[in-house]
């Protein structure tokens, strides 16, 4: 315990000490931080669910289905992500009435307009990511499960999504990050994610510098290792897939 | 009722490629036991034959009877397609094809890939699969690659692997699409050397192969195709010994 | 006709100014990512390290906090910088940042980060023998350059400069996050005035859709003009 303290005490003076990094303003950027990574893990989650049959269905032989898919992702990914965000929220916030219903519950707290926005904008960059790696399938794996008398459901289960997929993580990994960093226009529809939290600060104590820096120094650790965490993965799962040659 | 002997019946088949005529009435007959070869230059339509077997690729016209069993077929805006797909598949699973770029996928290890049809398709356990798998890796010579992924096999490997693969489904007939072709000289031999003791245990097999020591020595009838038509058929000694078109002598004529 | 409630005006000078930040952020990401790209094939590992630092800086920061961090950051360090000329040397000077500057000067230096990558790869997949050709008939540095290697370059380039221009053009909006009137932010302040979000936000997406339309189709017109001498298809690279 009391070596605890000699440990915690020239910290605790520092903070003390001065006005921007204090337990107040760390405190702040803790709930920035948690929303941060709960914003964007959650539609990153929703949204690579979503993905995976929009993907399929985006390469059907149906024309109404893979057109209106095509038309979805063209929609999202054509337009920034901020007009969607805007319309998540001032979408459903001005129907006249809405006030009154259950809804308002949820569109009461930004949180849920800015995830519907984020999860449909990256489920679209995701289909896109998955269709272009299930459409690069080698013919030959698939001519290998027709031979053996697979079905069309059990060769996408079985041959072509495990491969798919696994090619797709390089690309997949770049998105995630993507997200992150677009996660930061959340604080202008009064989130208090990291970006939010250093806006803050920065408006109250006047110190773009500590405030800006600080919170580019933690999304750049946040990117890293999700770097380094899809690296590890496709070491584990990609590996064997290269050509030799 | 057709004859329910006969592993393969092939009649009358024809196949165009927009509007290039590639297969023009082709007929097979491999009874149990039967080793087949299909030679000829390339473009004469051996590879598309075989490929036709299993409805790799789709004939425009013509019967494909495998144990008896007739795959039915209809007409509709896509033009001649199979009536029945599971059927289709299940007569797939009972000719195994064994590819010319070995087609392992390569996702799955080595016993990956040779007990996923036995589970996947044919509904194996899992325990007796495997086992059957390892065993027909061992046959092979390839018991240590079990756990090997295709990429870190010689091309050699992969296609010894490809046809443990294929023995896994306990097939009715075995076809083989010019399964030497994409190896190196000094690998090919292993390769004929498992497919050799294959013929002598008295498997069904079609061959379609440049190999012609293989045709002479191992298969029982060799069909010589030329421009879509079987120019010459017959035992391996009176075709390849005794060609009688000219086409033939000129193919089996040194040159080539 | 669709009435704007008197917006329609400033959406246009929204969209005018858009395209505006969008082509000057272009033209220097373009000039420093072609910098960088040269940096990172240097001989110097000084050169090469701080290029790499650059671009590692950049994907790791989302692109609205480097804005802000240039722009908010950009006013108290030039004040700072004008105060000690002040005092020191009697100079009095003042400088405003503006936003419009701070936002090209944030896209382009987030977006020549990327071009570098771009550019790279574009200049590693010329062959060398082409260069030492031209040498050998005695063209100077710079014309290999400006005759030779760009054009050769451009032909690997375009596919990535297309994709990051289309990137780089949905970025512009994070400008009306700092103040600037851009069509984003136009549609939003008519958006809080007057509660019609899609009557708003809708032209807008629709404009900068068809911004990207006009640009791919303008791509697609360099992509023949490059790939002239390589195939019809210009396919060769494909197998």
């Amino acid at each position: 315990m009391e070596q605890l303290s000699t440990l915690w005490q020239p910290l605790l003076d520092w903070m003390n000490g001065n006005d921007i990094f204090t337990p107040n303003t760390f405190a702040m950027y803790w709930t920035g931080l948690t929303n941060t990574v709960q914003l964007v893990f959650i539609s990153l989650l929703i949204g690579l669910v979503l993905a995976v049959p929009l993907a399929i269905a985006r390469g059907s032989r149906n024309q109404v289905l893979r057109k209106s898919i095509w038309f979805y992702t063209y929609l999202f990914r054509g337009t920034p992500l901020l007009i969607q965000l805007y319309l998540a929220y001032y979408g459903f916030a001005f129907i006249p009435g809405i006030q009154e219903t259950w809804l308002w519950f949820f569109l009461d707290d930004p949180l849920y307009p800015a995830l519907l926005a984020f999860t449909l904008n990256t489920a679209a960059y995701t289909t896109e990511i998955f269709h272009g790696s299930i459409q690069a399938t080698p013919r030959g794996e698939i001519e290998a499960a027709r031979a053996y008398g697979m079905s069309k459901a059990k060769m996408m289960r079985r041959i072509v999504l495990p491969s798919a997929l696994r090619r797709a993580l390089p690309a997949y990994g770049n998105e995630v990050i993507f997200m992150l960093h677009a996660s930061a226009i959340a604080f202008v529809v009064s989130i208090t994610d990291l970006t939010g939290a250093a806006y803050y600060i920065y408006a109250r104590f006047y110190a773009p510098f500590a405030a800006f820096l600080f919170v580019a120094a933690l999304y750049m650790v946040l990117s890293f290792s999700i770097q380094a965490l899809f690296k590890y993965l496709e070491k584990r799962l990609l590996a064997h897939l290269k050509p030799a040659r | 009722m057709a004859d329910t002997s006969i592993p393969l019946k092939i009649n009358g088949l024809y196949k165009s490629f927009n509007d290039t005529p590639v297969l023009k009435g082709l007929s097979l007959d491999a009874r149990k036991g039967d080793v087949i070869t299909l030679i000829g230059a390339s473009g004469s339509g051996k590879s598309t034959f075989l490929r036709c077997m299993n409805l790799l690729e789709m004939p425009d016209q013509g019967d494909i009877v495998v144990h008896g069993d007739p795959i039915k077929f209809k007409f509709d805006k896509h033009g001649r397609q199979p009536s029945d797909w599971k059927q289709v598949e299940r007569i797939r699973s009972k000719l195994s094809m064994v590819f010319q770029n070995f087609n392992l996928w390569p996702h799955m290890t080595l016993l990956e890939n040779v007990i996923e049809a036995p589970i996947h398709v044919l509904g194996q356990p899992k325990d007796k699969a495997r086992a059957n798998g390892l065993s027909l890796l061992e046959r092979v010579g390839l018991a240590e690659r079990a756990s090997y992924y295709p990429t870190q096999l010689s091309g050699g490997q992969q296609q010894r692997g490809a046809i443990a693969r294929a023995l896994a489904m306990d097939p009715e007939v075995m076809l083989f699409d010019e399964p030497t072709s994409a190896l190196d000289p000094e690998l090919v031999g292993d390769v004929l050397e498992v497919m050799r003791e294959l013929a002598d245990e008295g498997r069904t097999m079609v061959v379609v192969t440049h190999e012609m020591d293989f045709a002479r020595d191992v298969s029982n009838h060799v069909m010589f195709l030329h421009q879509g038509v079987i120019e010459e058929q017959g035992a391996p000694e009176q075709v390849l010994s005794h060609p009688k078109s000219e086409r033939l002598k000129q193919f089996l004529s040194p040159r080539y | 006709m669709l009435d704007l409630h008197g917006y329609g005006y400033r959406l246009l000078e929204g969209g005018l100014l858009t395209l505006e930040l969008a082509i000057l952020s272009l033209i220097l990401a373009v000039v420093l990512g072609l910098v960088t790209a040269s940096a990172k094939l240097s001989s110097s590992i000084v050169i090469r390290a701080i290029a790499k630092a650059y671009t590692l800086v950049i994907r790791g920061v989302p692109d609205l906090v480097l804005m802000m961090l240039l722009f908010y950051g950009g006013q108290i360090g030039i004040n700072m910088a004008t105060d000690w000329l002040y005092y020191e040397f009697d100079v009095d000077i003042f400088v405003n940042v503006d936003a419009f500057v701070a936002g090209v000067i944030t896209i382009g230096i987030i977006f020549g980060a990327y071009m570098s990558e771009t550019f790279r790869g574009a200049f590693m997949a010329v062959d060398g023998g082409l260069l030492e050709a031209a040498r050998a008939y005695g063209m100077r540095p710079w014309t290999v350059f400006r005759r030779i290697r760009f054009p050769l370059m451009m032909r690997h380039a375009l596919p990535g400069l297309s994709n990051n221009w289309m990137v780089l053009l949905k970025t512009t909006a994070l400008v009306s996050i700092i103040g600037l009137s851009d069509m984003v932010k136009v549609a939003a302040e008519a958006t809080k005035a007057t509660h019609e979000p899609f009557l708003f936000m809708i032209p807008v997406a629709l404009g900068y859709l068809a911004i990207s339309s006009v640009s791919e189709w303008c791509f697609m017109k360099l992509k023949a003009r490059y790939d002239v001498g390589f195939g019809a298809e210009g396919a060769s690279w494909n197998n």
